[in-house]
């Protein structure tokens, strides 16, 4: 069988941010995997086809300490220092970077009563929309097509005040007396399992 | 029982169907495959010279490195794909100006350059029964020299005994023998004695159990040489260690680090190749090293009807390879995040084991003041987080000396490193190693630190498997699914020693000889 090779050029490597021995261009790579779609080993959402102003939020939200910081939250505390280290501009870069990315389809992991997930998710369609579309002008992103078992963590994290504790933030406080309203854990399962049915 | 003949062809009527692919899917779905039990270092049948075949190698890594140099040497045409800016895997080695890549916080080694100034942040010490690397040391003429692992005069620091107080390992191993020897010989009576030992036995178990504590004539415990003296002066009579409290002893969380330089892996006579471990993937590179292309991340693998196609960016591109073969040692829970269309089960399995978080620490000290404790190489173990302290075997007498301030085995204490920034945990190893030095931190120069969790293209370090997931998953893991193959020493039952690496590589070398064997026209005809 013969060897082919083909070079397909992608982005400029200036228009990216240098970090260590690898220019990041992979980067973000090595834990939300390929195109960005996400690694469940290893607790990295996916993170291809998000919103650049979230995206942004985020990395001022870790660089504060508003995330990450908790001792609870290791996949954050891992994340934490990537954003710590770079700069305003390189920021605007990797925003560019992702933005480059392929999304695919995450696959479903979370199961749930899908009925009562839909009459919870009336709550949430306020902020981040019917069609979990999400709604830039209220700072709430898509929910759709994300990582189900990140949502999951993710409200369980604003549950026991490992994201939006911090004064602050004040969108990370405003989602965290969201999330304090579903109580249980079958309760964040079936809202997951009802965002799933929106893609 | 099938008959042989009827099986073959059987087979070779699948062949003629679907080819050599069918004839290996078919046969491994009958049970039927000649699977490949335990394979030694594999004598690979080499290629006809029309015969073209082309490996990809996804990982520098050694079981990476292994299978290039023994598919290389038979024809194979061999790529090696490696995300990093290095080859060796976790076999690391830091000296002067080094870059230490971990994820958020990529650093440069500081140690002075100088040959022996230098730390292994992987694997460190070779035992001689690992016949695969060091017959790969041999062949690859990387030279090795003794590396001491178990020292008597190192220290035992529990915070349970003594006050905190160190003690010397020998004493510490010594005194709880000699009182535990004394207590048995005590204690047994000729009539407690059960088959397959008799009452005539007995005068032999006591004159075991005083060689053991070298008891005296009353088979009472007073101290022992092997404890050593109180004064070391060959001018005058010896005087005995007065040993310690039994009761003091007794408290010890170490009773299991007593016996650790005896385990069939750790004990004497153990080796380090001479100027560091990276001298192992040193020595392949001189053989596979024009095969190999740095800072290539895999987007993509895909198993095909016949071969491998492989997606990786490179240098700002994006290429493709097609392979007859597929190699992979990329950690499993890295491959999780890649693309592919493996079956829904071997996909299962990339996500299903968690990964090590073993954590190391190395100081550069300005003088080598171990050795004026009469330490020369060896280990001192604390219950404080930093667990041990190793002195180097190499470059004795010299002015400075690179030791390991840190080596944690345990998940909790490596995550809780890993999450302190580098000079925290320099700081820490140094609080907690004053217990057993003090002024240690006096003659740190630099220190480096590796938290394996975190380092870039890792995220891990040995595969921790357990029982269940072994018997879940192993098995499914270790074949291949089309013609792709996982490797490294994650794929092995030594996770963690580069010995476990190269017998994935060459298990799975065995079975692509042995498909590439049944393949052959002379073994069709």
């Amino acid at each position: 069988m013969s060897m082919r090779s083909t070079a397909v050029a992608l982005l400029s490597i200036s228009a990216l941010p240098a970090v260590g021995a690898q220019t990041s261009f992979e980067y973000c790579t090595v834990c939300h995997g390929a195109n960005g779609n996400g690694n469940v080993a290893i607790h990295a959402p996916k993170i291809a086809g998000i919103e650049p102003w979230y995206l942004k939020n985020q990395f001022a939200a870790f660089r504060a300490g508003w995330r990450g910081a908790h001792a609870d939250d290791a996949p954050g505390n891992e994340m934490r220092p990537v954003a710590a280290i770079l700069t305003d501009a390189e920021i605007e870069r990797a925003l560019g970077y992702v933005a480059s990315f392929s999304p695919r389809s995450p696959a479903i992991t979370v199961s749930g009563d899908v009925a009562h997930g839909k009459e919870l998710y009336s709550a949430c369609a306020a902020c981040h929309g019917a069609a979990a579309q999400g709604n830039a002008a209220l700072h709430a992103p898509a929910l759709s097509g994300r990582t189900d078992w990140y949502l999951v963590t993710q409200l369980r994290n604003y549950r026991a005040g490992l994201r939006g504790a911090n004064a602050a933030d004040s969108n990370g406080q405003q989602m965290r007396a969201m999330a304090a309203t579903l109580t249980d854990d079958a309760a964040l399962n079936d809202v997951v399992a009802y965002i799933n049915t929106l893609r | 029982m099938i008959p042989a003949f009827t099986r073959r062809r059987f087979l070779n009527l699948v062949g003629a169907a679907g080819g050599s692919a069918a004839v290996y899917q078919m046969a491994m779905g009958l049970g039927l495959v000649p699977v490949v039990a335990r394979a030694d270092r594999p004598d690979l049948a080499p290629l006809r010279a029309n015969q073209r075949r082309t490996v990809v190698i996804l990982g520098a890594g050694i079981s990476g490195l292994t299978s290039a140099y023994e598919l290389g040497r038979k024809g194979y045409q061999v790529i090696i794909l490696e995300a990093s800016h290095r080859a060796g895997g976790r076999n690391l080695t830091l000296r002067h100006g080094d870059l230490i890549d971990e994820i958020g916080n990529p650093r440069r080694c500081e140690f002075d350059p100088d040959p022996d100034l230098y730390f292994n942040a992987g694997p460190a010490r070779i035992p001689g029964h690992h016949t695969a690397l060091l017959g790969y040391c041999r062949e690859l003429g990387v030279a090795l020299e003794p590396f001491i692992n178990d020292n008597r005069d190192a220290w035992v620091h529990d915070q349970a005994l003594f006050g905190g107080r160190r003690v010397r390992n020998r004493d510490y191993i010594t005194d709880t023998r000699g009182f535990i020897a004394e207590l048995a010989a005590k204690s047994i009576k000729p009539q407690d004695l059960e088959a397959p030992l008799t009452r005539a036995d007995y005068e032999q178990v006591l004159a075991y159990l005083r060689q053991l504590g070298d008891l005296d004539q009353n088979f009472k415990y007073r101290g022992s040489l092997r404890a050593g003296m109180a004064v070391h002066d060959p001018s005058a009579p010896d005087v005995l260690k007065q040993p310690l409290d039994i009761h003091e002893l007794l408290q010890s969380k170490f009773m299991n680090l007593m016996s650790f330089g005896e385990m069939d892996d750790q004990a004497a006579m153990m080796m380090q190749p001479v100027g560091g471990m990276d001298q192992v993937p040193a020595g392949f590179l001189r053989k596979v090293g024009h095969n190999l292309r740095l800072h290539a991340q895999v987007e993509a693998v895909q198993l095909r009807e016949r071969g491998v196609r492989i997606v990786y960016h490179m240098n700002g591109t994006r290429s493709v390879i097609d392979a007859d073969y597929c190699l992979n040692c990329i950690p499993m829970h890295l491959m999780s995040g890649i693309e592919h269309n493996f079956p829904a089960d071997y996909a299962a399995g990339l996500s299903a084991v968690p990964r090590g978080r073993l954590f190391k620490i190395g100081f550069q000290m300005k003088e080598r003041f171990w050795e004026r404790e009469h330490i020369y190489g060896g280990i001192s173990w604390t219950t404080q987080d930093i667990q041990q302290i190793w002195y180097p075997p190499h470059g004795i007498h010299r002015q400075k000396g690179v030791m390991l301030g840190a080596y944690t085995f345990g998940e909790a204490t490596g995550e809780m490193f890993a999450r302190l920034t580098h000079p925290q945990r320099l700081q820490l190893a140094i609080q907690q190693a004053e217990k057993l030095h003090p002024g240690y931190g006096s003659y740190v120069e630099n220190g480096v630190s590796i938290p394996w969790v975190r380092m870039n293209n890792m995220l891990g370090c040995a595969a921790a498997w357990s029982v269940e997931l072994r018997n879940q998953w192993y098995r499914l893991l270790q074949a291949p699914t089309g013609n792709h193959y996982i490797i490294g020493d994650q794929m092995s039952y030594l996770p963690g020693w580069q010995e476990g690496a190269m017998y994935s590589a060459f298990h799975a070398l065995a079975d692509i000889d042995l498909r590439e064997r049944q393949t052959a026209p002379s073994a069709a005809a």
